[in-house]
């Protein structure tokens, strides 16, 4: 007689699609721990991203740019709508805000002779002003970050470029997380905190609740810098259209997205998995509220999270972003989730390097995301400076390669008309044809109604006309 | 006849924001008057832009050390980012982010101010003769700052160095997030003092509606009692006969270690 209890392959029996064996892992664990998880690392899940995106380049209806010989220019420049000293790059690609704490000294000091090499800025991220990288950064982002960790006036007059931070895209709606493994005597005292505490960031800034008051900040550090430097706010990409028409409304000269594709040193693995929008639904959002408010032409807009390569860059710069800042490729670029000698990726954590998302532990083999005074003798500073300047050169020749096979001169030149989507939600949140067709889900539907309502408003006239006679 | 439009500030292009606040074209307006090392001018007519160039025309340029505002109409962001030893008196009141990022300067603000005054200063002193909104002294590093009136809600939030002397009452959430400084209220406190604060001593001179989270007393000490005498002497305030302290519990350091009894704490 037939077991009716035996698990069958056919049925599916006893391979729950809710309950998965991943998913009793996580309960098991949470069971145990009492808190939710911790980790660094990005999102985990998949979510519509830049790899359903191709470009359209020229054939016979575009005329393409010669590869090796004809000019496509890259230079980039930010924050000219108020700024006496706008921010001027070689490229369209910068390093973004990550910690001292959350980096090493040597991760922040090879970071900023990296990009000075390729001609673009560094950020300071949340930990304060380390004097080394300050020194290396040719262009440097001071950040106005919820904690104030280490903010001092005199620091922000060395700054190219003043960015308020308001939000993350990996973690929306969240301040910073640094582990009490990482918070060493020298980082607990630039942030003013108890050293070896676990540090939670308030979410929220201190001096400023709303976009009326973050007007008034934003004068405040006008006045304080002299007009000299542009001002930037990060979001997190959420409310997209709302939000970026509220901040345009507060006077930045800059607007920077996060997407939900961005990493974070240390968050809660609950929150990068459940928070934010992907960058490519963001960026249309975000240049349609900017076109709204009439002030596409005035605010630079950065964008930043998951990117890649030189494809996802051009698909950005494509979409609307006038640069684009990378910060997990740029770990990986200095040899973050790399084998070296030394490392024990497998015993120590469990998973290979390429695997390796144990940012929060500060116990990086690669001794990037760490403080361990060892380990961070693994990361040279110059090796890794020249490893991040052939990363950001080879991102930029990537963007021009496909700038010129679409016919353009300079890349900031990309537009949405160069992008086709290989699946309907990607055309739907990018805003671009489903390739092969002239469809975009939500954009066709309401161009048609409106031709409807159109021909029926003609149609009442003609009617209305045709009974007065 | 056509009637002529008043030229707008495009036509004079003149580039301000949709708020009005931005003023990149400014230049100070040179309206002081100078004798010796002091100075005078009166802000009425006067947009926050060019009161802040004057003052640094005055402060950086002209070397000069004491100035006196008159009529400041309650303007925002006025005398922020001054990084050098100056006096300068506001006579009048302050809107939001008075006094701010400052290194240096002691600066006396006769009338009342909004939020956040003296935001992130690193040292030197501000003096307000009467009362002040929310988000007093915000992530304050240094310096002493006086209000001798009331202080609205989370006073001293993130503070991070320095000291805060109220001589009235001060609102809810007191000390809120505070990392380190010290906090003299002489009045009443409102509900949640101290609330996840990671360092530093709040001493309150009256009641404390109720203390917020991971907050607690502590014995005043002999030194505790000099600090109280020294500061309220030096601003000639009246000092309530008796003080308590209170401090962090320190019970919330560490998040992923607590005991199962501790939890609910952050709930």
């Amino acid at each position: 007689m037939a077991d009716e209890m035996a698990s069958s392959e056919s049925m599916g029996l006893g391979k729950s699609r809710i309950f998965t064996p991943e998913v009793i892992n996580d309960i098991h664990v949470k069971a145990d721990l009492g808190r939710y998880r911790m980790r660094g690392g990005g999102i985990f899940k998949k979510i519509p991203h830049w790899d359903e995106l191709v470009f359209l380049p020229g054939t016979l209806t575009r005329f393409v740019i010669e590869g090796y010989r004809e000019k496509c220019t890259t230079r980039t420049v930010l924050g000219s709508r108020f700024a006496k000293k706008p921010l001027e790059l070689d490229i369209p690609i910068y390093i973004t805000g990550m910690s001292f704490g959350a980096l090493s000294l040597e991760a922040k000091m090879a970071l900023a002779k990296g990009a000075s090499m390729a001609g673009t800025a560094t950020c300071s991220g949340e930990g304060g002003m380390i004097p080394p990288e300050r020194d290396f950064s040719t262009k440097w982002y001071y950040q106005v970050i919820q904690s104030r960790y280490g903010f001092n006036p005199h620091h922000l007059m060395l700054a190219d470029a003043v960015e308020f931070f308001i939000g993350q895209g990996c973690k929306v709606g969240m301040g910073g997380h640094l582990m009490g493994q990482k918070v060493t005597e020298q980082v607990a005292e630039m942030r003013s905190l108890p050293a070896g505490i676990d540090q939670r960031s308030p979410a929220r800034h201190p001096d400023w609740l709303g976009p009326d008051d973050l007007s008034l900040k934003i004068q405040e550090v006008r006045e304080a810098t002299d007009y000299q430097v542009p001002i930037q706010l990060k979001l997190g990409a959420s409310r997209v259209y709302d939000d970026v028409r509220m901040a345009a409304k507060c006077g930045p000269d800059v607007i920077f997205l996060d997407g939900a594709e961005g990493g974070t040193g240390a968050g809660p693995h609950i929150a990068t998995e459940e928070t934010g929008i992907p960058l490519l639904a963001a960026i249309p959002e975000a240049r349609r509220a900017l076109e709204d408010v009439g002030l596409a032409d005035e605010i630079d807009l950065v964008v930043a999270g998951g990117i890649r390569n030189g494809g996802d860059v051009a698909k950005c710069i494509a979409l609307g972003a006038d640069a684009i800042a990378i910060g997990s490729a740029a770990l990986m670029a200095l040899g973050s989730n790399k084998e070296v000698e030394g490392a024990d990726y497998q015993g120590t954590f469990g998973v290979s390097a390429a695997e390796f998302y144990h940012w929060h532990t500060g116990k990086d083999p690669a001794g990037i995301t760490t403080q361990d005074p060892e380990l961070r003798k693994r990361l040279d500073v110059d090796e890794g400076a020249t490893r991040v300047y052939n990363f950001l050169h080879t991102l930029t020749l990537e963007v021009q390669m496909l700038a010129r096979a679409c016919g353009k001169t300079d890349v900031h030149s990309l537009e949405p008309e160069d992008l086709a989507a290989l699946t309907t939600e990607a055309a739907a949140m990018a805003r671009v044809p489903l390739a092969g067709t002239s469809y975009i889900p939500g954009v066709t539907e309401s161009q048609t109604l409106e031709e409807i309502k159109n021909l029926l408003a003609k149609h009442v006239a003609n009617d209305g006309r045709g009974s007065d006679v | 006849m056509v009637a002529m439009n008043p030229p707008t500030d495009q036509d004079r292009g003149v580039r301000r924001d949709i708020r009005g606040l931005a003023e990149p074209d400014a230049e100070a307006p040179k309206v002081a008057r100078v004798e010796g090392g002091t100075a005078t001018f009166d802000a009425a007519d006067l947009s926050p832009r060019q009161v802040n160039l004057e003052l640094r025309r005055l402060i950086y340029d002209e070397g000069v050390r004491e100035v006196t505002v008159e009529n400041p109409g309650a303007k925002h962001s006025l005398a922020v980012g001054l990084l050098a030893r100056c006096r300068i008196t506001i006579d009048g009141s302050l809107g939001y982010f008075g006094a701010t990022l400052g290194d240096g300067p002691e600066i006396h603000i006769t009338g009342r101010v909004g939020w956040s005054v003296a935001e992130n200063m690193m040292s030197g002193v501000v003096v307000i003769d009467k009362n002040a909104g929310s988000l007093t002294g915000a992530a304050m590093r240094g310096g002493d700052l006086v209000v001798r009136g009331h202080v609205g809600a989370r006073t001293g939030i993130d503070q991070k160095g320095g000291t805060i002397v109220v001589g009235g009452n001060a609102g809810s959430m007191t000390g809120f997030m505070m990392q380190r400084g010290r906090q003299i209220i002489c009045g009443d406190v409102g509900p949640g003092m101290g609330d996840s604060m990671y360092d530093g001593a709040i001493y309150v001179g009256g009641s404390v509606a109720t203390l917020g989270v991971d907050c607690i007393e502590a014995e005043l000490t002999p030194d505790d009692e000099e600090l109280l005498d020294r500061k309220l002497g030096i601003y000639r305030m009246d000092r309530p006969d008796t003080f308590r302290k209170f401090v962090c519990g320190k019970q919330l350091y560490n998040y992923d270690n607590l005991e199962p009894s501790e939890r609910k704490l952050v709930l």
